[in-house]
């Protein structure tokens, strides 16, 4: 039973009443699982060893900040007064950010019935947990006495008698993005169970088979485990999709729950959100351009994926930009000093290069989308997908730093500098992103199998039928 | 799909046989025959595929799950969790206020509670799906056959159930063979050794017992008392290196724990300073009569204010205040011996009130002459008697002298139509003891005021005309601000009877001064200038505290402009008020007028019958 | 994997693509009358309760029409921006909705005069800034984009790129069914991105500008999603029961169905819960910051100040979030399309409520009585029923799906999974 479709075939032309093939090339169930199994199971390419050293002393040098942090303290960062959130909240809502995408790809697709996710979605999803690690790192050692971090919990204290406050947005956070680095990991295993008992069963290595077989739970394919597994996946896709609308909603509040101009103003919540999953559909792009032409899925990770995303950058990047514009608009037709100093500040004060960066590669560069020959060239995408990724990250910077620079007080006033602590967890962050995704890279199913076979078969039961 | 066909398996002896499966190649085949194997009453039948095929539960008659159920239930559980957890904790037990909302701030406990729904569903839906499908469970006999490890990879696999009623072992494979099924095989019992082996339970022995020795050491630590200090872990703060600011400290080459500013600097935003304007005070004039301590108050301002809202107004200045302070609690005090012995009582005193009894004498008959000669006999005293005024201005002498000239420079080109040469200012000072006199005859409401109007002499060139324009928006926010600042003691109408001075009266309470009354002649503007006046908000005076921390200068301005206006008001005549409108106020003059003789004669008659 | 049967599409011209005949005699009756009761409404409002009065009233009904409206307009662009298949059959209903964006922009007539010569907003009031204490130099750079002309500039740009994205639209699906050229399906799809984005735009500015410019000096960045979430939420509520209504009447049955409902369904259930968080994120961020610029607001509409608005803004909480949040949150409910119908005719008399609760405040007369509330009803329900009887009399022109979209084939075999 196997499906050809020619591979030279542009799959991201679709005519009105067709659709257009997700899976090129001669396909059958099988080579799908050999497509993806032998990723794991062929010894390591020189690229990935390389790739893989790299950003393991990366790694580690951000393990090593975070030591000399702990040993000396969070003055080594560049906070100061009035700058009292540097970098590291810029890193946290930069990584949840892209953390975003992934549950977007896996949940709200899902919902909205797009299979192209299928061959994306398990890669998409284990960035998520990844940048969630990244991003959980930064507000936990950002307390400053990071073993003590527990107290955010409410648990009952003899030492304390007391309650974690409930009304601060920052403890609102810690269940948000505990809840969604939970959730996502429920998710993302749940989805890789059926896949993981794929690789068991093509184990050779006792030891291999042992820890698939454990990791696989006893999976067996049966009808009536399918049934309540779609049905427990349809309802985790369900918890998922507002889940992730609420955790930089929640991010969001953390700015703009309080009067500090240019954080509080009530559009942050939605223009959050659009911003992350902008940000991350841009970090999948980045991941995977390259992914597919190295572990050779161009078949299975098609144009016409890449395309969908590109839209949905462009998307998302007119609705940042419209965000952007009505917070300018507001603030000027509101009047209040403040905050039309605020955003006056942003484009002309001292961070206007900040400003500009972040308008330049979020609003403008993504406009590149609205011709197809970027949507499909993956080298274009790459590009934008960088720039996207760059301007993201000046956006919260901006947002986080112009305002606190200068707020009501102008004799506090102060000109914010990243130390060279700062810029190496910023790095050091991406080592621990990049070590986890290349381990997943070789150790885990990075396709979903199941899903994307259940794509061909509807496709290849669409033949059958033009065939008759 | 098939490659090389092993030898059907033969079931051994003594084994169960669970079921019977045979292999299908595709979905269409397979979902045939379990419609094929539903219609003929099986109702245990199952089939095992690589991926969910849609269709399956009709054609096997699956039943749906109750996990939505169970998904809804924990879900429920999770809200009702985190809202009481979240009411009791911050409403109930642990109650403290922050940032004025309620104990139980709902709207404040909706995101923890929506995320502790959402995550109790999904947990409820995870192992909810686990429970019900009966995983992980690693013995399978379903894994016995090696063909059957292509279940998660290509094929699909029909399985009759051994414990179904209808299931009989020939007739199943002859069913499934009918179907089209290949490799139709008995599944049999795991006969995998089903005991855990001994290496795993010792080493899961061992990993449960090493973990519980860190338990155990807290736990004993925790009842034992020790007369060591604390073990640190962690330094925390417990060795910080702090400073209190007034202490001496090692760190710096001068003793000081903190860095006074660079002399000789501005601070950013105060380059346009106007000093006149933050002072109330003349400065040009006061350099020229008194340079020391025209460039001690500039400097002095320079390193102790802070910059206010918005637009870089001073919001308070400190120096100036003290200065002033000092000088108008000199009054009261200097009133007696300053009549008799003008000059060789005060020397010890600082500058300002030397520079009082200086003006004095001949202040009431050669107000020019005197003039030209206080600047020099003022700068031989403090260069001679003020070793401490001196010192501070000495230690930079150099940096801080131009630091003072500048702005006063800059003042003086500003202030060029303000500006009074001093022969002008002159008579008006000397006319103040003068004019000062009057109210000794008319005494003001309280009593204890009266020693501040005695005649005391104050050479210092206070502005005398208001810097800001006066119209009726200034005029309106001088009176917003003196009925928020002012009037407690004051009173709205500046008599001195505010709620502060009332219940000071009421409970007797001894260490009062009680507020002067606004409408005392000598705080009239002959008397009192508006820079004098702006200085008395800015900086207090006996009891009053200085307000330049709270009021923005510019706002006290106002003030002044409103106190001046409250005190024309008590001497308004009818051509004050417009045409239009007189006509309204004689009537009701008239009225008040009527009523208050009727009540004289009321009180007349009262006192009469009481006599009586 | 689909095990359906591939449905056939009937003839383009079966009857069952007509508008039903009892349907079609009522147009006119419904048009008179509607326009008698929105112009009765608003005159009685006028009249008894001043000229600001009246015209809330009047400015609430058009609101409730247009934001359907262009909720409708907004399902036709995304449906075309993400090539879905599963919609057609229901997409030409929402079309008709869509075009009343064009009548709309007359009625919109009123409203413009009201700026010029009448006293809907209170920044036409020449005593505002002094009356409120607000300071020259805020008001007169307020009044630069507040003016009347500046204002009626403004309108007419939202209302000409709206009708003539409906319109262009509108067209192009008419000429599909008779030519069935897939090219037309193309162009249409090519055009929507840059159309979607027109749309938010227009929509976010139409909503300061019509709603909250109401409260001069208030200001929310949040209120145009607050605004176009509630219109997307009743148009497909819109959608659904003009199906059902259509359905019984006789038309197409066979087009339309469960699985559709379910969709819609589902749909509903999503904006409901979208709903609920932009109003609870507007107004949590508003309480929590607690600064008097905004909560002015909400003060006028909360529980203990208001004593018309407070308990209003505790229904919409319960009613228009809570209640039908688990109301359609079970499969069983949406697979059922007299449910769906009839949590739709729900749901949109809450949008009412939600637009009442949104624009009346600002009147500060409260509900004005028996007489105010008689005269929001009757302006309301003249409005829907002028609107009923414009899309009966459009709708009786033309086919009531798109016969020839070549996806209709794949929405005529949908399936839910």
């Amino acid at each position: 039973m196997s499906l050809a479709v020619p591979n030279g075939l542009d799959n991201s032309v679709e005519r009105p009443g067709t659709r257009a093939p997700l899976v090129l090339g001669e396909s059958s169930y099988h080579s799908i699982t050999e497509a993806v199994c032998k990723i794991a199971e062929n010894p390591p390419s020189k690229l990935w060893v390389i790739s893989f050293l790299v950003a393991v002393h990366l790694a580690t040098m951000l393990g090593l900040c975070i030591a000399y942090l702990f040993y000396t303290g969070v003055g080594v960062w560049g906070n100061r007064n009035p700058v009292f959130w540097g970098w590291p909240i810029v890193n946290f809502v930069f990584w949840v950010g892209i953390g975003h995408a992934g549950t977007l790809i896996s949940a709200i697709l899902y919902l909205f019935r797009q299979e192209w996710r299928t061959s994306i979605n398990r890669t998409a999803e284990a960035m998520t947990i990844f940048a969630v690690v990244c991003a959980g790192t930064f507000p936990g050692i950002h307390v400053g006495r990071a073993w003590l971090a527990f107290w955010l919990a409410p648990y009952p204290s003899l030492n304390l008698w007391m309650w974690p406050q409930f009304r601060s947005p920052l403890l609102w956070d810690v269940f948000a993005v505990s809840t969604y680095a939970t959730v996502s990991l429920l998710f993302w295993y749940m989805g890789m169970v059926p896949d993981l008992a794929t690789f068991r069963d093509r184990s050779k290595h006792p030891v291999r088979r042992a820890v698939y077989g454990v990791l696989s739970l006893g999976w067996s394919g049966s009808s009536r485990h399918w049934m309540r597994y779609e049905k427990a996946y349809a309802l985790l896709a369900a918890f998922a999709a507002p889940l992730v609308l609420s955790v930089h909603t929640i991010v969001s509040f953390d700015f703009a729950v309080s009067q500090v101009p240019g954080w509080h103003t009530t559009i942050f919540p939605p223009y959050f959100v659009a911003g992350a999953i902008f940000s991350g559909f841009a970090m999948v792009i980045t991941l995977m351009v390259p992914a597919r032409s190295i572990f050779n899925i161009e078949k299975l990770i098609t144009i016409r994926h890449l395309e969908n995303m590109c839209k949905i950058i462009l998307t998302t990047g007119m609705i940042v930009g419209l965000a952007y514009g009505t917070e300018f608009f507001i603030a000027w037709y509101g009047q209040v000093t403040e905050e039309k100093f605020a955003f006056i500040n942003r484009a002309m004060g001292p961070y206007w290069w900040a400003y500009w960066t972040m308008i330049t590669c979020n609003v403008i560069s993504p406009n590149i989308f609205w011709w197809k020959k970027a949507r499909t060239t993956p080298w274009i995408m790459f590009v934008v997908s960088i720039f996207v990724n760059i301007g993201m990250w000046f956006e919260r910077f901006v947002i986080t730093v112009t305002s606190l620079s200068r707020d009501y007080l102008p004799s506090a006033w102060a000109y914010f500098e990243p130390t060279w602590v700062d810029w190496a967890m910023l790095i050091g962050s991406f080592g621990l992103f990049f070590t986890l995704f290349l381990l997943f890279c070789r150790l885990m199913p990075i396709i979903n199998m199941a899903e994307t076979k259940a794509t061909l078969a509807k496709e290849l039961h669409m033949a059958h039928k033009d065939a008759h | 799909m098939s490659e090389t066909k092993p030898a059907p398996k033969t079931v051994a002896d003594g084994n169960t046989v669970h079921g019977v499966v045979a292999e299908f190649s595709d979905v269409d085949s397979l979902l045939a025959a379990c419609e094929r194997v539903r219609d003929a009453g099986y109702t245990k039948a199952d089939a095992f595929t690589p991926f969910p095929v849609h269709g399956i539960d009709k054609a096997l008659g699956i039943k749906p799950t109750v996990l939505p159920w169970i998904a809804l239930t924990a879900g429920a559980i999770g809200t009702c969790t985190a809202l009481t957890m979240q009411i009791w904790m911050n409403g109930i037990d642990y109650q403290y206020i922050i940032s004025g909302k309620p104990y139980i701030s709902l709207p404040a406990f909706i995101p923890v509670s929506f995320e502790l729904t959402i995550l109790f569903a999904s947990f409820g839906t995870f192992f909810g799906m686990w429970a019900l499908n009966g995983l992980p469970r690693f013995s399978n006999p379903m894994f016995t056959s090696p063909r059957f490890d292509r279940a998660t990879d290509d094929t699909f696999f029909l399985f009759l159930d051994a414990k179904d009623k209808r299931f009989d072992e020939a007739g199943a494979k002859v069913l499934l063979g009918d179907l089209g099924g290949e490799f139709v095989e008995p599944v049999v019992e795991d006969d995998s050794p089903k005991k855990i082996p001994s290496f795993l339970l010792i080493g899961l022995a061992l990993v449960i017992a090493f973990s519980m020795i860190p338990a155990l050491l807290v736990a004993r630590m925790r009842v034992t008392k020790s007369s060591s200090p604390r073990f640190h872990v962690f330094p925390d703060m417990d060795f910080s290196p702090a400073k209190d600011a007034q202490q001496i400290s090692t760190l710096f080459a001068d003793g000081r724990a903190m860095r006074p500013d660079v002399p000789g600097t501005v601070n950013r935003g105060e380059l346009d300073w106007d000093v006149d304007f933050q002072t109330g005070i003349d400065m040009e004039k006061l350099a020229q009569i008194d340079a020391p301590r025209a460039r001690q108050l500039v400097a002095m301002m320079q390193s102790d204010t802070e910059i206010g809202e918005g637009d870089g107004e001073v919001a308070g200045e400190e120096s100036p205040a003290e200065e002033a302070v000092e000088e108008v609690t000199e009054e009261p005090q200097t009133e007696e011996p300053a009549a008799e012995e003008p000059m060789a009582d005060e020397p010890a005193t600082e500058e300002p009130a030397a520079d009082e009894p200086a003006a004095e004498e001949p202040a009431a008959d050669e107000p020019e002459a005197e003039m030209q000669e206080e600047p020099e006999s003022v700068k031989e005293e403090s260069a001679s008697e003020e070793p401490t005024a001196e010192e501070t201005a000495t230690e930079e002498p150099a940096s801080e002298e131009p630091a003072a000239e500048a702005p006063a420079e800059e003042m003086a080109a500003e202030e060029a139509p303000a500006e009074e040469t001093p022969a002008e200012t002159a008579p008006e000072e000397a006319a103040t003891p003068a004019e000062a006199e009057p109210p000794t005859e008319k005494p003001a409401a309280p009593a204890s005021l009266a020693p501040a109007s005695g005649p005391t002499v104050d050479t210092t060139p206070w502005l005398t005309e208001n810097p800001l324009t006066v119209d009726a928006e200034v005029l309106a926010r001088g009176q917003q601000q003196f009925n928020i600042y002012c009037s407690v003691c004051h009173g709205m109408n500046g008599r001195g009877n505010g709620l502060v001075n009332q219940r000071a009266q009421q409970i007797l309470a001894t260490t009062w001064t009680p507020p002067s009354s606004l409408h005392d002649q000598t705080l009239y503007q002959d008397a009192y200038p508006d820079g004098k006046l702006f200085s008395t908000i800015s900086n207090g005076v006996r009891k009053m505290p200085g307000y330049a921390a709270q009021i923005r200068a510019k706002d006290r301005w106002a003030i002044v402009s409103y106190v001046r206006a409250l005190q024309a008001s008590q001497n308004a005549t009818l051509d004050d008020v417009p045409a239009s409108q007189r006509k309204a106020l004689q009537a009701k003059q008239a009225e008040v007028q009527a009523e208050l003789e009727k009540a004289a004669a009321k009180a007349a008659a009262d006192a009469q019958q009481s006599a009586t | 994997m689909s095990h359906h049967q591939a449905v056939a599409p009937k003839p383009a011209d079966d009857p069952a693509f007509t508008m039903p005949a009892l349907l079609s005699g009522l147009s006119l009756p419904l048009c008179i009358g509607g326009l008698i009761a929105l112009v009765g409404g608003a005159f009685l409002g006028t009249t008894s309760l001043g000229g600001r009065f009246g015209m809330s009233v009047y400015l609430t009904a058009f609101m409730y029409a247009f934001t359907i409206a262009l909720g409708s307009l907004f399902f036709v662009l995304i449906q075309h921006l993400s090539r879905a298949g599963w919609s057609v059959v229901v997409r030409r209903v929402a079309e008709l909705m869509m075009v009343m964006v064009l009548p709309l922009a007359i009625l919109f007539l009123p409203i413009a005069y009201s700026v010029w010569f009448g006293s809907l907003y209170s920044w036409t009031d020449a005593g505002y800034q002094a009356e409120h204490g607000v300071p020259i130099a805020v008001w007169s750079e307020k009044l630069r984009w507040l003016n009347p002309q500046w204002f009626t500039f403004r309108a007419c740009l939202y209302l000409v790129i709206w009708g003539s994205t409906a319109w262009w639209y509108y067209s192009k699906s008419q000429r599909q069914d008779e030519t069935g050229e897939i090219t037309l399906t193309e162009s249409m799809q090519a055009r929507s991105g840059p159309a979607v984005i027109l749309f938010s735009f227009c929509t976010a500015f139409a909503a300061f500008d019509w709603v909250m410019s109401l409260a001069p000096m208030w200001f929310s960045t949040m209120f145009g999603v607050y605004i176009f979430t509630g219109s997307v939420l009743s148009a497909h509520c819109a959608i659904a029961l003009l199906c059902y209504v259509l359905q019984r009447q006789g038309a197409i049955r066979d087009e339309v169905t469960v699985e559709h409902y379910h969709d819609l369904g589902k749909l509903i259930f999503g904006f409901i819960c979208f709903w609920g968080y932009i109003a609870f994120s507007q107004y949590m961020l508003i309480w929590y910051a607690n600064i008097p610029e905004e909560t002015h607001w909400f003060a006028a509409r909360y529980p203990g100040f208001s004593s018309t608005f407070g308990p209003i803004s505790i229904a919409l909480m319960v009613l228009h979030w809570g209640l039908p949040f688990l109301g359609i949150m079970s499969r069983h409910v949406r697979r059922r399309p007299w449910a769906v119908a009839i949590w739709s005719a729900y749901i949109l008399i809450m949008h009412f409520v939600d637009l009442y609760w949104a624009i009346m405040p600002e009147a500060s007369l409260g509900a004005g009585g028996a007489v105010g509330v008689l005269s929001s009803l009757l302006c309301v329900i003249g409005m829907v029923a002028l609107m009923l009887g414009l899309i009966i009399t459009v709708g009786s022109g033309t086919r009531l799906i798109p016969v020839r979209d070549p996806r209709l084939g794949e929405s005529l075999a949908f399936e839910n999974i």
